[in-house]
């Protein structure tokens, strides 16, 4: 590991324990910033770039073959997003995108129905490349507004998008943190010491994300 | 003889219908029952020419006593891109019961995946699977099980398509006997993902 590495690593450390308090989704977490990122992680790079794909993430707290057969502990999902690579009010400018995610946790349905977010407006687009990922095909940090599908209330999310190679499944990573949903922070989020970062993605189980670097 | 012939045919189209089109494609959905006398599918979404994200979702979807399938959502995205182009396509159900629970599953995803060179079903789950009162715990693709009486069930369905895959997760076939064999007069499908790039 580089000493930009080690940096990195120790920079994680320090933000799981301030922030994630480990791989759980957190309900009393201080809001994000209105429509803006609500924390940098190195530099990010204003480039236009597109990054597509969906899939699957089983969180918490593993893999579809550790997960009890009859249980619903993942979360689906389809996103993309395309970036002007224009600096915008102090961050990277977004040309469009879109966010569809449902939580299948029986402890997140809401109205008798799975969690199901879906964006409004796309309004930031930050591009990350190694070292402070290591997405080997590129990483992005973006976000905007999205609604509740289940009770029609408007919030803001921000999401960590990894394209580590092929195939998408066991390499890839997204991660998402929205606020408010049902009142409380959302979050899935993967934080790993292990990585860099800009990366608090959770690995996919299946799907991929493809960074187009020109779009 | 059109209806005979449209329950024959639609197996085919259904698992082909990607194989004509360029650039990035994927389709989902949640449940498709076609007969001689129905011919539905919901919740259904398909990746525009130009990529971009679609999803749908249709809550509770029954028909007859045929299917139900609770919390019903297909997903697609992706992009045309040359070598670089993707297609991903998720379809999820709840509870799902067919022909008055001959078949049940607590759950059902079904995902496909293409990029370049590269298309697989990761991801594809069916949670506690019972057929004819015997639970089947992660089958292998193509499995199939005779359902006496009536036909059979593909479970875990991949059929590799021209620079793609797709995937009935159950896949039940309707049949009849006839002098000689058999004739297809129905098929349902629960969980169904497809995607493609070329």
């Amino acid at each position: 590991m580089s000493n930009t590495r080690s940096l990195a690593a120790l920079a994680a450390t320090v933000v799981v324990v301030l922030l994630a308090g480990g791989c759980e989704a957190r309900r009393d977490a201080a809001a994000p910033t209105i429509g803006t990122p609500l924390a940098h992680f190195g530099a990010p790079v204003c480039t236009p770039f597109k990054i597509t794909g969906g899939g699957r993430i089983d969180y918490p707290p593993g893999t579809p073959e550790k997960n009890p057969p009859a249980s619903h502990i993942y979360e689906t999902f389809g996103a993309h997003v395309i970036a002007s690579g224009q600096e915008v009010n102090g961050t990277c400018g977004a040309e469009k995108g879109s966010l569809e995610w449902v939580d299948h946790r029986p402890e997140f349905r809401i109205n008798g129905e799975p969690l199901n977010l879906h964006s409004i407006e796309i309004t930031f687009a930050e591009a990350h490349f190694e070292p402070e990922t290591d997405c080997t095909d590129g990483g992005a940090h973006w976000g905007g507004t999205l609604r509740v599908q289940n009770t029609g209330e408007t919030a803001d999310f921000e999401v960590y998008d990894c394209d580590n190679g092929e195939p998408g499944a066991g390499h890839d990573g997204f991660g998402i943190r929205a606020w408010p949903v049902n009142g409380q922070l959302y979050e899935v989020l993967c934080w790993d010491e292990a990585l860099p970062p800009a990366e608090p993605t959770c690995t996919l189980t299946g799907g991929n994300r493809q960074f187009h670097p020109t779009h | 003889m059109k209806i005979r012939l449209a329950g024959l045919i639609l197996p085919f189209l259904w698992a082909g219908s990607l194989a004509a089109q360029q650039g990035a494609r994927a389709e989902s959905f949640g449940v498709a029952v076609n007969t001689a006398t129905l011919n539905q599918k919901a919740p259904a979404a398909a990746l525009s020419s130009d990529g971009g994200t679609t999803q749908n979702q249709a809550g509770t979807v029954s028909v007859g006593t045929l299917i139900t399938a609770e919390d019903a959502f297909a997903t697609v995205s992706g992009a045309p891109d040359g070598a670089n182009s993707d297609a991903v396509s998720t379809a999820t159900l709840g509870r799902v019961s067919i022909l008055n629970g001959l078949i049940t599953a607590d759950g059902v995803v079904a995902i496909a995946t293409s990029t370049s060179g590269n298309s697989n079903a990761d991801g594809s789950t069916l949670a506690n699977l019972v057929v004819n009162g015997v639970q089947i715990a992660a089958p292998a693709p193509n499995t199939r099980v005779e359902l006496s009486g009536v036909g059979y069930v593909v479970l875990n369905e991949q059929i590799v398509t021209d620079g793609g895959i797709t995937v009935n997760m159950i896949h039940v076939v309707l049949r009849q006997p006839i002098l000689g064999g058999y004739q297809t007069t129905g098929n349902i499908i629960a969980g169904s993902a497809s995607s493609s790039v070329n």
